[in-house]
């Protein structure tokens, strides 16, 4: 089971204290003399997984001796125990061995999702170019990895768009709390239970895409497949540490049974391709499974900064304005910069947005909101850097040129398969119509409620 | 004179990125196809209480590891000492040679069909093939490491020394 355990670490024995990671950890939590190792204080820690990505302190034969064996290492990250890539000293506790002991297995009825950001990383891993947009693959892959169901967290970004967009009208409607923030990204919420707890009500009620789709398929998805909920053994591919940590929260089982039972990162997913032993590179190109697979282009930018506000901003426009949005594409919200305010004429009103990118941007717009002086009525924010194709269990890139590089490649990539997709307004995805038809009656509904909103908790955890 | 590459102790904060930088240069492996065995910098990261700095090769102008190859498979290049891979036989005189302990023999073992293991005698080529230069040198986040024109050592010196004689100066009071 992914979640209560710390999952980002530093290794003492490899960490060379050069502090780093210091300087991109968003909550300052890690602690340590330079020069000497770190340690996390996980009271403060996000799990981002930012210092993973930079660190570089690895496993070297020059240093005199390491006391622990490697394999001890690989049994304690739960990696493939024959691993042979250098270990860094930051890391994360995966899930690895765990869900290939649950596929090679016939216990379970296995579905798996998929984030928007995966697509655009996986086949880095596989010595393709940064950025490769392969879609169609990954759904071939995870289908020949073993998994019954190849289902898609997308389809569960056009839901939350369904909800949050609902709220967020809502919201203005009734004159209830404003303004709103996204609720997609756990590092940003446990940051705000832990941090700003008074701004709790702030946050949109609605769970994020990977646990709606859990909840989905532990309901609607096993009565289509026909099995009972407990057969089901639900995974999440995730370009993310702390969605670990996500769906290992106790209230996470509206289905009546953990909504995601494992969740692996992008790192992982290469694992268990190579494991199998299948050539990533010869693939054919796959769909998803219908219908909980099918996505529009607004579900697939969620994985790039801005992209939760231009997917809500595409459908809450058409609600506000009650017309159709001529032009999807809203590229004022698009970019790099930090913190992004955008207004956007809604007919009935100006609807003003802010996108923040990097948590510790955010930090001056809470002291405003805490002030009783924002002035806008949305706020996206994503905790790593570009989002979550940056997110902390992406490929690693050893270099910070490469970095800075792959961010830009895998957001071109998720903009361009936006474009590309025939729908790319969530409302207009037939298969989240057919849903709420068929099981979920309508947003903020009754059965929506109950599986797809969630509450926060303020008080300290350990 | 040759060139060098030296990092000052004082900036260096450890992080291994140099080593980590030197790696991709001269393989351009992604981190999937690295393993411990093939993850072979040319220079090497040292920590003690006090210091930490990397240590490479200082491309000695008469130089130890080139003399003592019994195959004069390391040789003064320009301005630079260079090893001709397929000229090394793994004799390890060159490591033995090495004041520094710049060099590392890597001892790749005997493919199919052939009966030995294959040895190359490693370290730092300054980049020479690289567009950009060092590799290290651009990576580090402290900019603790440099590149030492040769050419330019007796201009240095020449620095040096109006500085110390306007020290002196000073102290004269003249």
């Amino acid at each position: 089971m992914s979640g209560q355990h710390s999952a980002v670490t530093i290794d003492a024995e490899y960490c060379t204290g050069c502090r780093r990671c210091a300087a991109v950890c968003p909550v300052d939590a890690i602690e340590g003399r330079q020069g000497e190792a770190q340690s996390i204080n996980q009271q403060k820690c996000i799990m981002c997984g930012q210092c993973i990505q930079i660190c570089s302190g690895y496993a070297s034969s020059q240093d005199d001796f390491y006391d622990t064996p490697r394999a001890i290492k690989l049994n304690e990250r739960n990696m493939p125990l024959n691993l042979r890539e250098p270990l860094f000293a930051a890391y994360y506790r995966g899930d690895f061995q765990t869900v290939q002991a649950v596929l090679s297995g016939q216990r379970f009825h296995t579905i798996v999702q998929c984030a928007p950001a995966v697509r655009v990383a996986i086949a880095e891993e596989f010595g393709l170019p940064l950025g490769r947009l392969v879609p169609g693959q990954l759904a071939a892959v995870l289908r020949r990895i073993g998994f019954s169901r190849v289902y898609d967290t997308n389809f569960a970004a056009d839901l939350t768009i369904m909800e949050e967009g609902a709220e967020l009208v809502k919201r203005i409607k009734t004159g209830s709390t404003l303004p709103m923030f996204t609720s997609c990204c756990p590092a940003w919420v446990k940051f705000v239970e832990d941090q700003y707890p008074d701004l709790i009500a702030h946050l949109s009620s609605c769970k994020s895409p990977q646990q709606m789709a859990g909840t989905m398929f532990k309901t609607y998805g096993a009565t289509l497949d026909q099995v009972a909920a407990d057969k089901v053994y639900s995974v999440a591919i995730m370009p993310c540490t702390c969605k670990k940590y996500e769906a290992g929260r106790p209230e996470m089982k509206a289905s009546g049974y953990r909504d995601v039972d494992a969740v692996l990162t992008t790192r992982e997913l290469a694992y268990l391709i190579k494991a199998a032993g299948i050539d990533f590179r010869t693939l054919p190109e796959e769909s998803f499974d219908n219908p909980l697979g099918l996505y529009s282009g607004a579900g697939t930018i969620f994985g790039v900064t801005g992209g939760v506000m231009e997917a809500a901003l595409r459908t809450a426009y058409e609600i506000l304005a009650a017309k159709p949005l001529a032009e999807p594409d809203i590229k004022r919200v698009r970019g790099e910069t930090g913190v992004r305010h955008v207004t956007v004429d809604v007919g009935s009103m100006q609807l003003n947005t802010v996108v923040v990118a990097g948590l510790k941007n955010a930090l001056p717009l809470l002291e405003q909101v805490r002030a009783g002086q924002a002035d806008f009525h949305f706020m996206e924010v994503m905790t790593c850097p570009a989002g979550c194709v940056s997110g902390g269990g992406q490929p690693k890139m050893l270099l910070p040129v490469d970095t800075a590089h792959s961010h830009r490649q895998r957001t071109t990539s998720t903009y361009q398969h936006d474009a590309e997709l025939p729908i790319r307004k969530s409302h207009e995805n037939s298969a989240i119509q057919k849903l709420y038809r068929e099981f979920l009656g309508e947003p903020l509904g009754h059965t929506s409620h109950q599986l797809l909103h969630t509450h926060y908790r303020s008080e300290t955890r350990g | 004179m040759n060139n060098f590459v030296i990092a000052d102790p004082d900036k260096c904060i450890g992080c291994r990125t140099c080593e980590v930088a030197c790696v991709m240069a001269h393989g351009e492996h992604p981190l999937e196809q690295l393993t411990e065995e093939n993850f072979l910098p040319r220079l090497r990261l040292v920590r003690t209480a006090k210091i930490s700095m990397p240590i490479q090769c200082r491309q000695c102008e008469d130089a130890p590891c080139a003399q003592s190859c019994p195959e004069q498979a390391i040789l003064q290049n320009g301005h630079s000492v260079q090893v001709t891979a397929g000229k090394c036989i793994g004799c390890k005189s060159c490591l033995l040679a090495c004041p520094y302990g710049a060099i590392d023999l890597v001892v790749r073992p005997s493919s199919t069909g052939a009966k030995l293991n294959t040895v190359e005698a490693l370290k730092c080529d300054l980049c020479l093939e690289r567009t950009g230069g060092p590799a290290c040198i651009q990576v580090c986040p402290t900019k603790a490491l440099y590149q030492v024109e040769g050419s330019q050592m007796a201009g240095r010196l020449q620095q040096k020394r109006r500085k110390a004689a306007m020290g002196v100066v000073k102290v004269s009071g003249n």
